[in-house]
């Protein structure tokens, strides 16, 4: 089957010209001091919600106070222990809340990045999901994200841009329709940022 | 899937004269998308995008015997196992055969055109395995029995009437219950199907040959569930669907939203490279990509046509139509719908099956403006329409026709009788009766009330 489909794809490119590959479209490039706030302007207008915390001990108390209205929480695996609240943890089914630790974020689209080894349920299944991100790891560009991840690629990545949603009934936009309603990229500043 | 388009004519009347709403929705539905598409556009150089994205393509297209096999390689060495399918019949058996291995008894459906282009749940429920559609438009015409009418949006022909009335007989829901409350029934069922499944079927909107990368792109969240939850993953991708460098993603993912739904990224892009590893706490045991041919290498052989096989799947050119928007996609009769239907049903299928759809178009050109990779559709369309004439398969009348008008054009003294003519004809001329051959036209029309006097007539007299 493999053999005949490609040689029916070899037959049919015989006297096609080639084409050249263009060179990687580059799209500008965002200013450092711009990431951060059109990272925060973009995911807003995509229905998300942004948090500042200047380091791990401001994250812990903000997180203390946020996870008091959850009763319980999943928590992805490469959490620092530090972001993982006072509450019972629950299976990502069960769990209102899901706190992830992403890989990095995109402030051109508004994305959150998390990688599979986190987890995959915890990021989709809690009707809210809580992603921290590490400053440094904010770029402008999805060109600059892909080519740092490019380097180590885990068996998924997953690219938050929102809230789950869907317009299919009478086009009415509606939010959490499978995957999280409620998405919070958390910005964690670290010393030297 | 079977193929219905020869209907085309009789099925676009029926809808427009018997299911007015259809119309509504659809026209409301595609003018939304495409002011957001002008928008995200807008943002952005297109121009500049467009012109890279269709370089890439055709390069990726003029090489794509070896992008296959490096595609190959990489998705081995990501652990995932690679399957080859020339047709549906082949490919309803690889699909078969892996759940059969596998067990299998219920499969979750992440919203994938090339499964209903293969007849992929006809052929599961045929084994006893059920197939449950999970994204949310998709899952409401199962519910239907209807095959998607949208590229993007397979239930735009729906209203919330409409939605709202078989919520009601399904699930008991209220008869005005909000669209969030129908969302949240559907949601709690769908859950336990994502749980209880063994396996997900899912598309692919590119396969990276460097790095052996699956993408998806969505917004609701189904088909990352439906790719992470079941043990079993198997993605039915079309041969055409490869992009060389994993850097080129950056372009193609925007690009693709920005001409889709007019977002800067779907709500969710999943990049999946393999099942999951050991030291990973969930995802899919095993991973299968079946890279799907079902006509795609006879359309790359054909000098004009092969230019369809660029097409990413955003359905810009559809929600761009002004005929489209009369009828939405089931009078096609064919999974893709709209002018790139019309395009690529008579490559994939052949123009035996698909005549009527190369002329369902004013030839306006906008397909052709919003189109991310500049497919040429209105070009395509002219070419097909050349070879149907060619081909001597359009009505014997038609051909007798033109000869008489144009006959008629070229002898003024004819042309004069014959104005003259069809202004003495009774009022109801234009019925059915009169034209049969023109019924599909005729019917649900008022006739023509023709002027007392002609142009030429009333220029003679100064007008």
């Amino acid at each position: 089957m493999k053999e005949r489909i490609l040689s029916r794809v070899h037959r049919a490119l015989e006297h096609r010209p080639k084409a050249e590959l263009p060179e990687p479209l580059t799209p500008p490039k965002v200013s450092p001091d711009e990431t951060l706030k059109l990272f925060q302007e973009r995911l807003g207008g995509n229905g998300g919600e942004v948090v500042r915390l200047a380091g791990l001990e401001e994250a812990r108390s903000w997180l203390a106070e946020f996870a008091r209205a959850f009763s319980g929480v999943a928590v992805g695996t490469t959490l620092p222990d530090v972001l993982k609240p006072p509450l019972p943890a629950l299976p990502p089914e069960e769990a209102p809340l899901g706190i992830s630790w992403a890989i990095g974020a995109v402030a051109e689209t508004g994305s959150v990045i998390v990688s599979s080894a986190e987890g995959r349920r915890l990021q989709l299944l809690p009707p809210t999901h809580l992603a921290f991100i590490p400053q440094s790891k904010v770029f402008g560009t999805l060109a600059e994200a892909l080519a740092e991840l490019k380097n180590q690629l885990p068996s998924a990545i997953a690219l938050h841009s929102g809230p789950s949603k869907s317009a299919d009934i009478g086009q009415v936009m509606v939010r959490g329709v499978h995957g999280p309603g409620r998405l919070i990229a958390a910005i964690v500043a670290e010393p030297g940022d | 899937m079977q193929v219905k388009s020869n209907d085309y004519p009789k099925e676009s009347a029926r809808i427009l004269r018997e299911e007015p709403q259809v119309r509504l929705s659809v026209t409301g539905a595609t003018l939304s998308f495409d002011r957001n598409r002008r928008a995200a556009y807008a943002e952005v150089d297109a121009e500049r995008w467009r012109d890279w994205a269709e370089g890439v393509k055709n390069h990726v297209l003029t090489h794509l015997d070896s992008y296959l096999e490096q595609a190959e390689r990489t998705l081995t060495a990501n652990g995932v196992r690679v399957h080859w399918a020339e047709d549906a019949e082949q490919a309803q058996k690889i699909v078969a055969q892996i759940a059969r291995a596998a067990g299998v008894k219920k499969v979750v459906k992440a919203k994938t055109m090339v499964s209903e282009e293969l007849g992929i749940n006809p052929m599961l429920e045929g084994m006893g395995i059920e197939a449950l559609e999970t994204d949310l438009g998709e899952y409401i015409i199962q519910l239907l029995e209807q095959p998607p009418s949208h590229i993007v949006g397979p239930a735009i022909h729906l209203n919330l009437e409409q939605i709202r009335k078989l919520f009601h007989e399904r699930f008991g829901t209220s008869p005005d219950a909000t669209p969030e409350a129908l969302a949240s029934v559907a949601r709690k069922l769908l859950r336990e199907g994502f749980l209880q499944a063994d396996m997900g079927i899912s598309g692919g909107n590119f396969v990276v040959a460097e790095t052996g990368t699956l993408a998806l792109i969505e917004n609701e969240g189904n088909i990352r569930l439906s790719t992470s939850a079941p043990r079993l993953h198997l993605a039915l991708v079309g041969i055409e669907k490869l992009l060389p460098r994993f850097s080129d993603l950056a372009v193609f993912l925007s690009l693709t939203a920005r001409a889709a739904t007019g977002q800067r990224l779907g709500t969710f892009v999943s990049l999946l490279h393999g099942p999951r590893k050991a030291s990973e706490p969930d995802g899919p045991e095993e991973v299968h990509v079946v890279f799907v041919d079902n006509g795609r290498s006879s359309v790359l052989a054909d000098p004009q046509a092969w230019e369809t096989l660029r097409c990413v799947r955003c359905a810009a050119c559809l929600n761009a139509c002004p005929v489209y928007r009369q009828t939405g996609g089931h009078a096609y009769g064919y999974v893709y719908s709209g002018p790139i239907g019309a395009v690529l049903a008579p490559g994939l299928v052949g123009l035996e099956q698909t005549q009527p759809l190369p002329y369902a178009s004013s030839l306006c050109g906008a397909c052709y403006e919003v189109c991310p990779v500049k497919i040429p559709i209105p070009r395509l369309l002219l070419a097909w329409r050349n070879r149907a004439v060619e081909e001597g398969m359009l009505p014997r009348f038609e051909k007798a026709a033109i000869a008489g008008y144009a006959f008629t054009m070229t002898h003024p003294g004819l042309y004069k009788l014959a104005a003259k003519a069809l202004r003495l004809l009774p009022e109801m001329a234009l019925d059915n009766t009169v034209l049969p051959v023109l019924k599909a036209w005729t019917q649900g029309r008022a006739g023509l009330e023709p002027s007392p006097k002609s142009f030429r007539e009333l220029w003679e007299e100064g007008l």
